[in-house]
Order: C-alpha cells, then structure tokens, then sequence
C-alpha cells in the first residue's frame, strides 16, 4: 500500500504550492464557501500548503486514525477561531482532497494496469483518512460550541 | 464504461440492502465511534440503511447529484437530529454505510483487468463525489436544526428584548416604556415618601425597569439603576428625616447590583449568539 501510494504523495508533495493556489482561486469563488471570498489568499494559501506538506505523514502512518486527529482537531480548532461555519470547514477539506486529484488526473500519473491499481489503492486510503478527518472536524468543533445551558438539548 | 461497473455495483446493492444494512447495524451498534446508537435497536437502525442502499442508485445516476443528493441528506441529518445522534456520530454512520457497501461489492465481485480497475475507480469517485455532498448537506442541516433550536431557547428573553431587526420603532417604544416607568417611581416615591412619610415595600416595584433596560440596552440600562438609586436617597433626605438612611442605603446598592448583573448576563448572551450566528450560517 505505501509503495503504491508513494506516487501521490511524491506529487502533492512537490506540488504543495501549485496545488494550494488552484484550490484557493476555487474555494475563494466556489459557492458553498462563501465564508473563504473575502479571505485575504496569503492567509487561506496556508492552510492548504500545511495540509500538503501533512499529507504524507498521515497517508504512510501505521495509526492514521490517531495522526489524522492531532492534525484535523487543530484545523478545526483554527477554522473554529476565524468563525468558518462547519460545514464550510468541511467543504474547504473536501476541495483541498479533490485538487489532489484533480492536480494527479492533470499530470497523468496512472496509465498502466499497475497505476490504475495504485490509484484506487490511493484513493482508498485517502478516502480512509478523510473519513476520519470528517469526524475528528465534526466532533471538535462541536466540543469547541458547546456551551453549557446554551447547548441544544440533542446535540 | 462507468454505468456497466455502476450497474454491477447498483445491482448488488439493491439486492443485497438488507444483508448490507444488517452488517452496518451490528456494526454501528458497537463502534466505539459511535456510541449512541448502543442502546438502540436492531429495528430501529437497520431501516436507516435500508433507506439509503434503496436510494443509491437514484442519487448515483443522477445528473445533478447535488440537488438530488439533498432532499435525501437533509432527511437523514433531521432524524438522526430528531433521534438525538450527535452530527459526528451521524457522519460515521453514514461513513460506515459506505464502507459496507464496499465490503460487501468487493467480496461479491473481482476485478482483475484495467478496464475493471478503471471502471471501479470512476465508481469510486462518483460514490465519493456523492457523499463529499453528504458531509456538506449534513452538517449545514445540523446547524440550521441547532440554529433554530437555540432560537427556541431564546424565545422568552428575545421577546423580553423586544429587537426590532429594521430598527427605529421599538427603540422609540422602549424608551417610551421607560420614560413612563422611571415617572410613575417618582411619583410613587414622593407619595410615600412625602405624604404617607414610610419607605415600605413600593420600591420592590423598581426592579422591573431596572431589569427592563439592562435587558434592552445592556451597560448603558444601569443608568437607569443609578437614578432610581439616587431618587430614593434624595427623597429619603427630603421627606424622611430622622429615619436612619440605612434601609435605603442598601436598597439602592441592591438596584446598582441587580442591574450590574443581569446587564452583564445580557452581555455574555448576545456575545455567545454572534459567535454562534456566525459559526452556523
């Protein structure tokens, strides 16, 4: 699974920067995140080049689960503090994983048999660790607005 | 090339959505992940998947599976809402059905040759593509729900605030309101003060203004504490000499305390609902 997943990550990798500014050009006009078009793009670049340059580590890790929360539960924690709506946070993560692709499909990295396995394989597992991601943003920014007798009773 | 997989795919899948939904109720049932469907029943999880298995191919085929995808989605957040499910352990769920959903078509079938492979990938970006409009859907569902059950909560003091969001009337009312209040305490304070010459239980009848405005304008309403403060000990020192001024001294530190308190109450409130607007709309 890691060697066929290293393509991808070599990709992203050293195309942290292209990738990251397609996806802001994206999320800046895309209208379900509206909360990201008055954004300055040196301040939403970031997140993106972070979550790039974090790719690897998570993707190769043999405990993803506990890697994909450190890094997402501080993602969440950050959206949560510029007041991004969750389910724009959500969205944004979403983009950030489809210009992967999107970047990949683009530079033709899986043509033979052999690649086409390794791009499934790679999507598995980077699906897995989006699931994850969609749990740990999910569960932290509700601990993040859980206040007390403010609280919605089944929340 | 994508719809022949698709096909595969959708026909297990709506042959097999019991047995799949079955799998993904033992499952949920417990995955430490989600911990509140623990206690439920077999009979009252299984038909959730049932629901979506049924559906699938309704939203995969679709050429708009956004819209297609969000009647559905918006019915799921609003009952796992409704059933007290947290929105993470929702999202799990429904990640779970997908996972199963897979397990299940990758025992049934193989692929072997590229043009399986690159028919199985394109399934699963379609499938992906389709629950990225979940994820979003669910959660912007979650905070409406929320949203409007905070507003619920809220009822009774937002009511008491009478906001008027177009502004300029209620203001106008308000202040009318209080004009009328802080009137009729003077009067009530001279008259007791100056015909009948007590200072009994009346004042107690000076908290409602004092409440009222620091409910309506917050730090600014404890003026209006201060002045009824300074009108009982000004009349106390008019009329009713020779009673000691204590009684009234702590009558008015009382007004100062309880409209200090309740405006800083009202303070923290309205912050909290800024916050919590901006993070759910």
């Amino acid at each position: 699974m890691k060697a066929y997943a290293t393509k991808l990550i070599d990709l992203t990798e050293s195309s942290a920067e292209k990738i990251a500014k397609q996806w802001a050009k994206d999320v800046k006009t895309n209208e379900k995140t509206k909360s990201y078009h008055g954004a300055a793009a040196e301040r939403i670049l970031l997140q993106a080049t972070e979550f790039y340059h974090h790719f690897r580590e998570m993707f190769v890790h043999d405990a993803p689960y506990r890697q994909a929360e450190k890094y997402f539960e501080h993602y969440a924690e950050e959206r949560y503090r510029e007041g991004i709506p969750l389910h724009e946070a959500v969205y944004a993560l979403i983009l950030m994983r489809r210009h992967i692709w999107l970047y990949a499909e683009f530079q033709a990295i899986f043509i033979t048999a052999v690649e086409h396995r390794q791009a499934v394989e790679s999507l598995s597992r980077t699906i897995l660790m989006f699931d994850y991601a969609m749990y740990a943003i999910t569960r932290k920014y509700r601990e993040l607005m859980k206040l007390e007798w403010f609280e919605a009773p089944n929340t | 090339m994508m719809k022949a997989y698709a096909t595969r795919l959708i026909d297990i899948i709506e042959t097999k959505s019991e047995e799949m939904a079955r799998r993904w109720a033992a499952d949920v049932r417990k995955n430490h992940r989600t911990p509140s469907y623990h206690g439920l029943t077999e009979e009252k999880v299984i038909p959730q998947a049932i629901f979506f298995y049924t559906h699938f191919r309704q939203m995969f085929f679709t050429d708009n599976p956004f819209d297609t995808a969000k009647g559905f989605f918006a019915r799921y957040a609003e009952e796992r809402y409704r059933g007290k499910i947290p929105l993470q352990e929702a999202i799990y769920g429904l990640i779970l059905m997908r996972r199963h959903l897979w397990l299940y078509a990758e025992f049934q079938t193989a692929y072997v040759t590229t043009v399986d492979l690159h028919q199985m990938a394109e399934g699963l970006n379609r499938t992906i593509l389709m629950f990225d409009y979940a994820m979003y859907q669910i959660t912007e569902k979650y905070q409406e729900l929320i949203s409007q059950d905070v507003d619920r909560k809220l009822g009774v003091i937002k009511t008491l605030r009478m906001e008027d969001p177009a502004g300029g009337k209620q203001g106008v009312f308000k202040t009318g309101l209080m004009g009328a209040f802080l009137l009729v305490a003077c009067l009530l304070t001279y008259y007791y003060h100056a015909t009948l010459g007590v200072g009994v239980i009346f004042t107690h009848l000076f908290y409602i203004p004092i409440i009222l405005a620091a409910i309506w304008w917050r730090k600014k309403g404890i003026l209006v504490a201060l002045f009824l403060g300074i009108l009982i000990i000004t009349s106390h020192a008019l009329f009713l000499r020779g009673v000691p001024f204590a009684d009234d001294i702590i009558r008015a530190s009382m007004f100062v305390l309880t409209g200090y308190v309740v405006a800083r109450l009202m303070d923290g409130l309205k912050k909290v609902e800024d916050m919590f607007r901006t993070l759910t709309t």
